[in-house]
């Protein structure tokens, strides 16, 4: 483990957790230093440093635009980097292609999208990875999935088809899809924000029992709501570089950067 | 001339004992475009300067006309040893020249696919392999059954190419019969009534098989 704190933007960090740096190896699920990423001559991340304890949950918030979502789909390799170092369970990712593979079964994923396979039935969506992954047969797939789906509270649409469900309905499947690989870590992309209104709550309330059943996560996410409930640590991102980083009674406080205050005033004033 | 339905029902069992062979040549030209052009579009997705060779087959095969491929394979090939039978160079010529095209349509249906899908995919731990089994070829075969069953009909309204090469397929028993008789009308006639039947029976198909594969809704 380094000691030296991350490395500045063109901004000082105000919060430094001050027991991160102290964080064990076995412990540490995602250590990010000085992470860097092009898109062309697009900077978009711009030495990136984080950590994440294992059991821990960290919101990531911030404007559109600033790197969130790149920053977390770089966590499971769905994006490359081009500088920095990207440990995820001790691996570093974008070294070796069957490394990668292997660490990546450690993360699941949901997408702002769903990205449910559409020609498949609920049921179906779930076994698939177990099986053709995880080599499950048919019947231990089926039950595994069955005891996610119970979970996010959707058994009784296991026959159905992804069309034929709400938005929220097919994001909790998504999220029972994840699950069922039995992930170290949960990644979570923007989970709500293609959500009608009504339909957020069961999503996040889905992802509270998930946090409070100790699951690791790692939330891109405007629910502050949600991020006070549950995270760990927020982290505000702007044009690439984590300007705050901090707990979330400091972040929600008064102590915060001035740029996250001005980001909280504005999406929390309606 | 009259159309002499006597004479035209006495040709229908000559021109039917060739259904057989035209029938054949079309599906094993079917199936044959079908894997070769969908093997030609996964090289040209994997890039690299096998994909820029296979895009050029792709172009070169779609600019040049049926009949030189079977002339191609059938009288050109024996002068470097590689002598094979008509109805095997028919059904080759009838794939690859077909494989071009079915190529194009393979590669549409995959960009209609949105991205996240093999994002899921990749998310998920699923291997190439298996993302393209699983979750990118059943939404790309929903997403091109139309085209696909007009290019299998189209598959079998080209058999009768194979005539210049002697195979007995439909169109040439009816010619055959013509040329005997001097007797063009009912000959061709039936012929063509009995294409018109396989082509619908296949349209029909595709149609059904399209009902089957947006089962669930669209997405």
């Amino acid at each position: 483990m380094t000691m030296t704190p991350p490395m500045e933007c063109w901004s000082t960090k105000i919060h430094e957790k001050s027991g991160e740096g102290m964080s064990t190896q076995s412990n540490t699920i995602v250590d990010i230093q000085g992470l860097n990423k092009w898109f062309g001559a697009l900077h978009v991340l711009k030495n990136v440093d984080l950590t994440v304890a294992s059991g821990t949950r960290v919101v990531v918030c911030g404007p559109s635009g600033s790197g969130k979502s790149t920053l977390i789909r770089c966590i499971n390799g769905l994006e490359t980097y081009q500088q920095g170092t990207l440990r995820l369970a001790g691996t570093m990712l974008g070294h070796n292609a069957r490394e990668t593979a292997a660490a990546r079964r450690q993360t699941g994923m949901v997408f702002q999208s769903f990205n449910l396979f559409p020609h498949l039935t609920v049921l179906s969506n779930c076994t698939l990875a177990l099986r053709r992954v995880a080599g499950r047969s048919r019947a231990e797939a089926e039950d595994i999935a069955m005891a996610h789906l119970e979970k996010v509270r959707i058994p009784e649409k296991a026959k159905s088809y992804p069309g034929q469900l709400s938005g929220g309905q097919q994001q909790r499947v998504a999220i029972a899809r994840a699950l069922c690989l039995n992930p170290r870590i949960m990644l979570f992309d923007e989970p709500t924000s293609a959500l009608d209104p009504e339909m957020i709550k069961e999503v996040l309330d889905v992802m509270v029992t998930l946090a409070r059943d100790g699951m690791t996560m790692v939330c891109v996410t405007h629910e502050m709501g949600f991020a006070r409930e549950v995270a760990d640590q927020v982290v505000f991102m702007d044009g690439g570089c984590i300007l705050d980083s901090a707990s979330s009674r400091d972040f929600f406080g008064s102590a915060g950067h001035p740029r996250s205050r001005l980001f909280l005033e504005k999406i929390l004033k309606h | 001339m009259g159309f002499d339905l006597a004479f035209a029902l006495s040709s229908v069992p000559i021109i039917l004992g060739a259904v057989g062979t035209t029938l054949f040549v079309a599906l094993v030209s079917c199936i044959g475009a079908a894997a070769t052009g969908f093997l030609f579009e996964m090289v040209r997705r994997v890039g690299g300067i096998a994909g820029l060779l296979i895009g050029f087959v792709i172009d070169f095969i779609r600019s040049t006309p049926v009949l030189a491929w079977l002339y191609f394979l059938y009288f050109v090939l024996p002068f470097y040893g590689i002598r094979l039978g008509s109805m095997t160079v028919g059904v080759m010529g009838l794939s690859l020249y077909y494989s071009g095209y079915l190529a194009e349509v393979f590669k549409a249906g995959i960009d209609a696919i949105p991205r996240g899908q093999s994002e899921a995919a990749r998310a998920l731990s699923l291997s190439r392999r298996d993302a393209v089994i699983h979750v990118i070829a059943p939404q790309m075969l929903r997403n091109i059954a139309a085209p696909l069953g007009n290019y299998f009909v189209s598959i079998l309204k080209a058999t009768p190419y194979l005539a210049v090469l002697a195979v007995p397929e439909m169109l040439g028993q009816a010619f055959d019969i013509a040329s005997e008789t001097y007797r063009y009308t009912e000959p061709l006639v039936v012929a063509g009534i009995i294409f018109l039947v396989l082509a619908l029976a296949i349209s029909h198909g595709v149609k059904r098989l399209e009902r089957r594969l947006l089962e669930g809704g669209a997405r």
